[in-house]
């Protein structure tokens, strides 16, 4: 019976830690977790409990306008835009969110190895990097579809080589400055070997600037998708993507607004809101950097 | 200062605002398809003292793998693009009869002899007069290539030069649709001593006795052609030059028309028609074509459930022609049988044997063949919206009956690259896709005779009656009996439904009413919008 109520009070004190930890970020970071909490949720509930319906039913007339019936309209096939909106939430933070778990993984190994060991390596891997920076975001993503076919692999790919370059060259820097520090000096001299430093210290240590860079190639890995949707070389029809519905509804901008305006505010809103994450959790981490006095 | 609320729900209200401010669900503009005069949506005003430059906006450019070789040509575009330069023997008129091109007249000799009579005036661009050698080789030229083309002049046993303007093609066997056939652009007349001798190469030059000649071409980008100065018809021309941009996304055509950057814009979208409805200049049409969307329901693997005719059968019956019709081409496309239903002596296709089916017997079917759950996979390319929008409603409506399907939307190339071009069986259990309808109730019908559309071999394998039932319709002449022949080959294609007949492709064209006064027929079989160009009359000098 102790060890029961034991751990139920550990739980609620990591529940109550992880709380009183969001709560300690100013409301513009709150109100930008509620939006993208708000969004993820319906697209969740969308997913598992059919929320406003099958996303490929054919339900009512064609271009009908937002009604209690179709509370987002109908699409050209007269769909219901409403579980198409959710699953294209749902497709987008998806996979934005695997290609920059994807990135994550890449540059923060690529990074820590360049910044660690430095010489040629390091100096090899920044410079690949600077060359697939060197390429616009869109182009490259285009000459990926390209190359590996419309759809969502391409979208993957397309996402991660647009965001390694820049987390990598962040995380080499970061790694550097650690690097440099006094306890890593005496790892090194008591002999600890160098993958354990590099995974029990400069990743330890790097974290806020990989949990910083991740949400600004999250809200890349967005746009990317979006852009690459809608010139048709990302996420194909039937599927449902933000980007393919802004670019389904652009022909309908004038008799059908809401095709176009709804998954373009929302596309606007998911990534004002991490960025705003981002900012808020620059200025937590890393408050040389912040952008204001106050 | 850091509350995000205020930005957040003015976006919001802002977007109910705006979806918030149109009216009632749009429906399709049935005065597109009024006539002004029997079989034309528009006719030029001849009393325009015209000249300028015509500007029109294409969906796409020729993308043939010879090049500028109209023999080889095998999509509508590139027919309508060469035929600015060059012309064919016979024209079509606006009830698909045949009228004088560069035969001024024929006769009809017997079933298997006809001789042509040409005009003595007509010059090819390059200066030299055609002469009935040009004709004799342009037609022997193109049943050297084994085109497509080639095999829509049916049986040809010969052509002869029999005077100074005179030829004379004989036939093994009858064939009605010969004139059909040598009325479309591939069976345009060439300068032939120049080919043959290769001074002209067909593959990078336009030498024809057409009204214009290019002088410049970027592909997928743009054509500019002048007036060819030895055209017969030169005096009554209302057009100094034509310059045709090709812009693939709809939306910005679109624009072109709003804003008059374009006089005369296609679509394929029948959307167009209403989304122009705020442009008063603007004038939209609704140009009925024989064009038909059909789907491919894949005979040759014997792991699918469609090897099974029951099964196809059933597929067949349980697509809804009308719903798709409302729904992908807002209810401009006409249900259609194998012989396109807009061509005199088609057959009726709520005739069809599939039309007949209630829902209980298309289960029944389904279950007798033992494919109550089955699951197919539906492949269709992504350069028009119309197939995908087709596989999305064909999808929805094959699901109660238990058919689950599974679409992949993909480009041209990897669509051919899955029914066409390998002796495997196709990649896919069905496709959509269409098929031009030409100028005859028979020409399309050859696709499906396996025994000379080779191409259809990976997912069709026919029958001998079919086969024969497609050259009795092309052999019979028109009448009752063809007729007859129609409705039961009709009825043969929908009941073994390897590749079923949906409904017309309708084509928008939209003009600037205040910059152009064009000709435009109600119907059309060779997909050609620029068929009446050289009555055009442009009302400002572009």
């Amino acid at each position: 019976m102790t060890a029961v109520i034991r751990v139920e009070g550990r739980r609620r004190s990591v529940l109550r830690r992880a709380w009183d930890y969001l709560a300690s970020f100013d409301g513009l970071a709150k109100t930008a977790m509620w939006t993208l909490a708000v969004l993820f949720t319906a697209a969740l509930l969308g997913r598992l409990f059919g929320l406003g319906g099958s996303p490929t039913a054919i339900v009512g007339p064609r271009l009908a306008p937002p009604s209690l019936a179709y509370p987002a309209g109908t699409d050209s096939l007269g769909r219901s835009l409403l579980p198409r909106l959710l699953e294209g939430v749902m497709t987008t933070l998806l996979l934005s969110a695997v290609a920059v778990l994807l990135t994550a993984v890449i540059a923060t190994l690529c990074g820590i190895i360049a910044g660690y060991r430095g010489g040629r390596t390091g100096g090899l891997i920044m410079r690949v990097g600077d060359i697939l920076y060197a390429f616009p975001a869109i182009v490259l993503a285009i000459l990926v579809a390209a190359v590996v076919g419309p759809g969502y692999v391409a979208a993957l790919c397309s996402i991660v080589l647009v965001t390694v370059p820049l987390m990598t060259r962040m995380v080499g820097q970061a790694t550097r400055l650690v690097a440099q520090r006094d306890f890593i000096t005496s790892a090194v001299i008591s002999g600890v070997s160098t993958p354990v430093i590099m995974t029990r210290h400069v990743l330890r240590n790097i974290s806020g600037t990989i949990a910083v860079q991740g949400t600004y190639a999250l809200s890349v890995a967005i746009l990317v998708e979006g852009g690459l949707s809608f010139l048709g070389y990302g996420v194909q029809l039937p599927g449902s993507s933000l980007g393919l519905l802004v670019q389904e509804g652009t022909l309908y901008m004038v008799k059908a607004p809401w095709l176009i305006l709804l998954p373009g505010v929302i596309l606007v809103l998911a990534i004002l809101a991490i960025n705003l994450i981002g900012d808020s959790l620059r200025d937590r981490f890393e408050p040389r950097e912040a952008r204001s006095l106050e | 200062m850091r509350h995000a609320f205020p930005l957040i729900g003015g976006l919001a209200a802002a977007t109910l605002l705006l979806t918030g401010c149109t009216g009632e669900p749009a429906a399709g503009g049935d005065d597109a398809a009024a006539e002004v005069a029997p079989g034309f949506l528009a006719v030029a005003d001849d009393s325009i003292a015209s000249s300028g430059t015509f500007r029109a906006y294409l969906d796409y450019d020729t993308v043939e793998p010879n090049g500028l070789d109209p023999r080889t040509a095998d999509t509508a575009r590139s027919w309508t693009i060469m035929g600015l330069a060059y012309e064919t023997l016979v024209n079509i008129d606006e009830n698909f009869e045949f009228t004088p091109g560069l035969a001024e007249s024929w006769d009809e000799v017997s079933p298997t002899e006809y001789v042509f009579h040409l005009r003595d005036d007509a010059v090819f661009s390059n200066g030299r007069p055609m002469t009935a050698e040009d004709v004799k080789g342009s037609i022997e030229l193109l049943l050297e290539t084994g085109s497509a083309w080639s095999l829509q002049l049916g049986p040809i046993e010969s052509v002869e030069v029999t005077g100074d303007l005179e030829v004379t093609v004989k036939l093994s066997a009858p064939y009605t649709a010969l004139l059909g056939a040598l009325a479309n652009t591939p069976a345009a007349i060439l300068p032939v001593q120049e080919v043959r001798d290769g001074t002209v190469d067909l593959k990078t030059e336009m030498v024809g006795t057409g009204p214009f000649v290019p002088t410049a071409h970027v592909q997928d980008e743009s054509w500019t052609f002048e007036q060819n100065p030895h055209y017969h018809g030169l005096d009554e021309l209302g057009i100094d030059a034509v310059e045709l941009e090709i812009v693939p996304d709809e939306a910005n055509r679109l624009a072109a028309i709003r804003d008059g950057s374009a006089q005369y814009v296609f679509f394929n979208n029948a959307d167009a028609l209403d989304l122009l409805a705020g442009t008063p200049e603007a004038k939209v049409v609704n140009q009925q074509n024989t064009d038909f969307y059909y789907v491919i329901l894949n005979s040759t693997n014997p792991d699918s459930p469609l090897a099974d005719e029951r099964v196809r059968f059933a597929v067949n019956a349980a697509i809804d022609r009308a719903q798709l019709s409302d729904l992908t081409l807002a209810g401009h496309g006409l249900a259609t049988g194998v012989s396109p239903v807009s061509l005199p002596g088609a057959c009726d296709p709520e005739e069809l044997p599939s039309q007949q089916l209630s829902d209980e017997e298309i289960t029944k079917l389904l279950a007798d063949a033992g494919a109550e759950n089955i699951t197919l996979s539906l492949q269709t390319w992504n350069s028009e919206s119309a197939p995908g929008k087709i596989a999305q409603v064909i999808q929805q409506q094959l699901e109660p009956f238990g058919v689950t399907v599974d679409i992949e939307i993909v480009d041209d190339a990897s669509y051919g690259a899955t029914f066409y071009g390998s002796e495997e069986t196709a990649g896919a259990d069905i496709g959509v896709s269409w098929y031009a309808g030409y100028g005859d109730a028979a020409m399309v019908s050859r696709w499906w005779n396996t025994e000379q559309a080779g191409f259809t071999a990976r997912f069709m394998q026919g029958t001998p009656e079919l086969n024969q039932l497609v050259v009795d319709a092309s052999e019979e002449p028109a009448g009752e009996g063809r007729d007859a022949t129609l409705t039961k080959l009709c009825a043969a294609v929908d009941e073994g439904a390897e590749q079923v007949p949906l409904m017309t492709r309708p084509g928008v064209i939209a003009y600037r009413d205040d910059l152009i006064s064009p000709t435009i027929n109600s119907n059309e079989g060779y997909g050609d919008i620029f068929r009446y160009v050289t009555d055009f009359r442009l009302k400002s000098e572009g």
